[in-house]
C-alpha cells in the first residue's frame, strides 16, 4: 500500500517557492534601491558642478 | 545599461514558460512512486536545485581564478553573483532533500556525502561573505574574495571524497535502510523525462538569475564609484 | 621589534642575488618569530592553557569513562588543537601586523612566498610543541597510552596540512576588523578534509587498526598537505599586494 505523504510534498514546494519567491522579491528591492541611488548621486554631482 | 538588454527579456520570458511546463511535469506527468508516494516528487527540483547550486559553485571558483589572473574587477562582481545564487539554490535543495528523507527513510537528517558537503558549501559561502564584509578596500576585497574561492574549489571535492570514504569504511545506517541511496527508487521513462526537463529549466533559471545578478553588482559598483566620486 | 626588522632587510637586501636569498629570509623570520617567542613567551602560553582548558571540559562535557575513552580521543585531541591551532594563528598575525614587521619584511625583495613559508614553519613549530605537552598530559590524566609512533605521525602530518591553510587564511583575516572571530570561520570549512582524515588516522592507531585500513586516511592528509602547500605558495603573493 503506498503511504500517503502528500503532507511532505505540499511542505517541500511551499518552501521552495517561499525561498525562490524571497530572493526574487530581494534582487528586485536591491535593484530599484541601487537605481534610486543613482539617481540621487548624479544630481548631487550635477549639482556640485553648477558650483 | 538602464533599461534590460532584449535577449535577458526573452531569457526570462522562456525560463517562466520552462517553469510552468517543469511545475505541471513533476505533479501531473510524472507518475507516483510506489514506496514513497507523492513525496518522491520533491526529488525532481531537489535535484534541480542542486545541480544549480553547482553550477554556481564552479562558476565562483572559475571567477575566482580568473579576477586573480586579470585584476579586472568584472570578474569580482560575476564571482559574488555566482556565490549569492548557489547559496540560495544549495538551501533549497538541502531542505527539499531533507523533507524528502523524512518519510522515505524515517529521519530528517543523514550524513551523506552528498547532503554533508552541500552544508559545508554552504558554510563556505557564510564565511567568504563575511570576509568580503570585513574589507574595506574594494580591490582588497576582490581579491580575498577570489583566493577564498579558490580555496573552496579545491576544498569541496576532497571534502566530498573523506566523507564518502567515510562512509565505505563506517557505513552508518539509519533507521530502517540506508539512507544514502537517492537512487534507491527505480525510474520509469516519465521519471527520468520529467528529471531531465527540470534540470535543463533550471540550468536556464540558473542563466537567466546569474545575468540579472551581474547586472545588479554592475550597478552596486557603479554606486560605489560615485560615492567615491563625491568624497572628492 | 624595528632593529630586527632593519636587520632582516639589510641582510635580505645583501643576500637576495643569490639563490640562498630565499632560503635566508625563510629562515630568518623564523627565526625572528622564536626568537620573539622565547622571550615573552606569550604565545606559548596562551596556546597552552587554553588546550589544557579544552581538555579539561571535555572531560566534563563527555563523561569519559575508561572504555570510551579510547574511541573518543582522538576526537577530543583534534578539536583541541583545532582550536588551539586557530588560537596561535590569530596572535602570530596580529603581532606581524601591530608592530609593523610585515611591512618592513616586505620592502625586501626577497619572493613572497619566502614570508609565507616562514610564518607557517613558525607557527607550525608553536603547533607541535603544543601538541607535544599535550599528549602527555592527556594520557597521564586519562590512562590512555598516546604514545604512539602511528599517532604521532597523523598529528605531524595533520598539523602540517592544517597549519599550511591556517597560515594563509589568517594572513587574510588580519585585515578585518573581525579577525579573531573570522579565522576560525575560514579555516573549519576548508579544514573539514584534512581534520576529518586525521581523526580517523589517529583512532585507527590508537586502536590497532591494521594499517591498510589506515592508509587512505593517511594518503588524504598527504595529498591535502601537498594540493594545499602548492596553492598558498601560488595565491600568497596576491594576498600581500598592496
Amino acid at each position: 500500500m503506498t503511504p500517503d505523504t502528500t503532507n511532505y510534498l505540499i511542505l517541500g514546494y511551499v518552501i521552495f517557492s517561499t525561498v525562490m519567491i524571497a530572493y526574487l522579491l530581494s534582487l528586485s528591492v536591491r535593484n530599484r534601491n541601487l537605481k534610486q541611488d543613482i539617481e540621487l548621486l548624479q544630481e548631487l554631482e550635477q549639482d556640485a558642478q553648477k558650483e | 545599461m538602464e533599461t534590460t538588454p532584449r535577449a535577458l527579456k526573452v531569457l526570462d520570458t522562456i525560463s517562466a514558460i520552462m517553469f510552468v511546463m517543469a511545475i505541471g511535469m513533476v505533479f501531473f506527468y510524472a507518475p507516483t512512486e510506489r514506496v514513497m508516494g507523492q513525496v518522491q516528487r520533491v526529488f525532481y527540483f531537489h535535484v534541480a536545485t542542486a545541480w544549480v547550486g553547482m553550477l554556481g559553485f564552479m562558476a565562483a571558483g572559475v571567477a575566482g581564478i580568473t579576477y586573480l589572473r586579470s585584476s579586472n574587477r568584472k570578474w569580482d562582481i560575476v564571482s559574488l553573483a555566482a556565490v549569492e545564487i548557489s547559496l540560495v539554490f544549495f538551501f533549497v535543495a538541502i531542505v527539499m532533500g531533507s523533507i524528502w528523507a523524512r518519510p522515505a527513510w524515517g529521519t530528517w537528517w543523514t550524513w551523506e556525502p552528498r547532503l554533508t558537503t552541500a552544508t559545508v558549501v554552504e558554510l563556505l559561502y557564510a564565511a567568504y561573505l563575511m570576509l568580503r564584509q570585513g574589507i574595506e578596500d574594494p580591490d582588497r576585497r576582490a581579491r580575498f574574495g577570489a583566493v577564498y574561492t579558490i580555496l573552496g574549489f579545491i576544498s569541496v571535492p576532497v571534502t566530498f571524497l573523506a566523507i564518502r570514504l567515510f562512509r565505505t569504511i563506517h557505513p552508518v545506517v539509519f533507521g530502517a535502510s540506508d539512507p544514502g541511496a537517492e537512487g534507491d527508487f527505480s525510474m520509469t521513462p516519465p521519471m527520468l523525462q520529467t528529471l531531465i526537463f527540470s534540470v535543463i529549466t533550471f540550468s536556464v533559471i540558473f542563466i537567466s538569475l546569474f545575468w540579472h545578478r551581474i547586472r545588479l553588482g554592475n550597478l552596486a559598483e557603479k554606486v560605489e564609484q560615485l560615492r567615491l566620486k563625491m568624497a572628492q | 621589534m624595528s632593529d630586527n626588522t632593519q636587520a632582516i632587510s639589510q641582510k635580505a637586501q645583501a643576500e637576495s642575488k643569490d639563490s640562498f636569498g630565499f632560503f635566508r629570509a625563510l629562515a630568518a623570520v623564523v627565526w625572528k618569530d622564536l626568537a620573539a617567542e622565547l622571550r615573552s613567551r606569550e604565545l606559548l602560553s596562551a596556546m597552552l592553557v587554553f588546550a589544557l582548558l579544552v581538555i579539561l571540559i571535555f572531560n566534563f562535557a563527555l563523561e569519559l569513562d575508561p572504555k570510551t575513552r579510547s574511541t573518543v580521543s582522538s576526537g577530543v585531541l583534534w578539536v583541541t588543537f583545532a582550536f588551539a591551532g586557530t588560537l596561535g594563528l590569530n596572535r602570530s598575525m596580529s603581532m606581524e601586523k601591530d608592530r609593523g614587521c610585515l611591512d618592513g619584511l616586505l620592502l625586501t625583495p626577497v619572493d613572497r612566498s619566502a614570508i609565507y613559508f616562514g610564518k607557517a614553519i613558525g607557527n607550525l613549530i608553536f603547533m607541535l610543541l603544543v601538541e607535544a605537552i599535550v599528549l602527555p598530559v592527556y594520557t597521564v590524566l586519562y590512562s590512555v597510552n598516546l604514545f604512539n609512533l602511528g599517532l604521532i605521525l597523523v598529528i605531524v602530518l595533520g598539523s602540517i596540512g592544517y597549519i599550511a591553510i591556517g597560515t594563509l587564511l589568517a594572513s587574510m583575516a588580519v585585515h578585518t576588523r573581525t579577525r579573531d572571530i573570522l579565522l576560525p570561520i575560514l579555516l573549519f570549512p576548508v579544514a573539514i578534509p584534512v581534520l576529518i582524515a586525521s581523526v580517523k588516522a589517529s583512532a585507527g592507531f590508537l586502536g590497532g587498526i591494521p594499517i591498510d585500513e589506515i592508509m587512505p586516511w593517511l594518503n588524504l592528509i598527504i595529498a591535502y598537505d601537498v594540493i594545499f602547500i602548492a596553492v598558498a605558495y601560488m595565491v600568497f603573493d596576491f594576498i600581500v599586494e598592496e
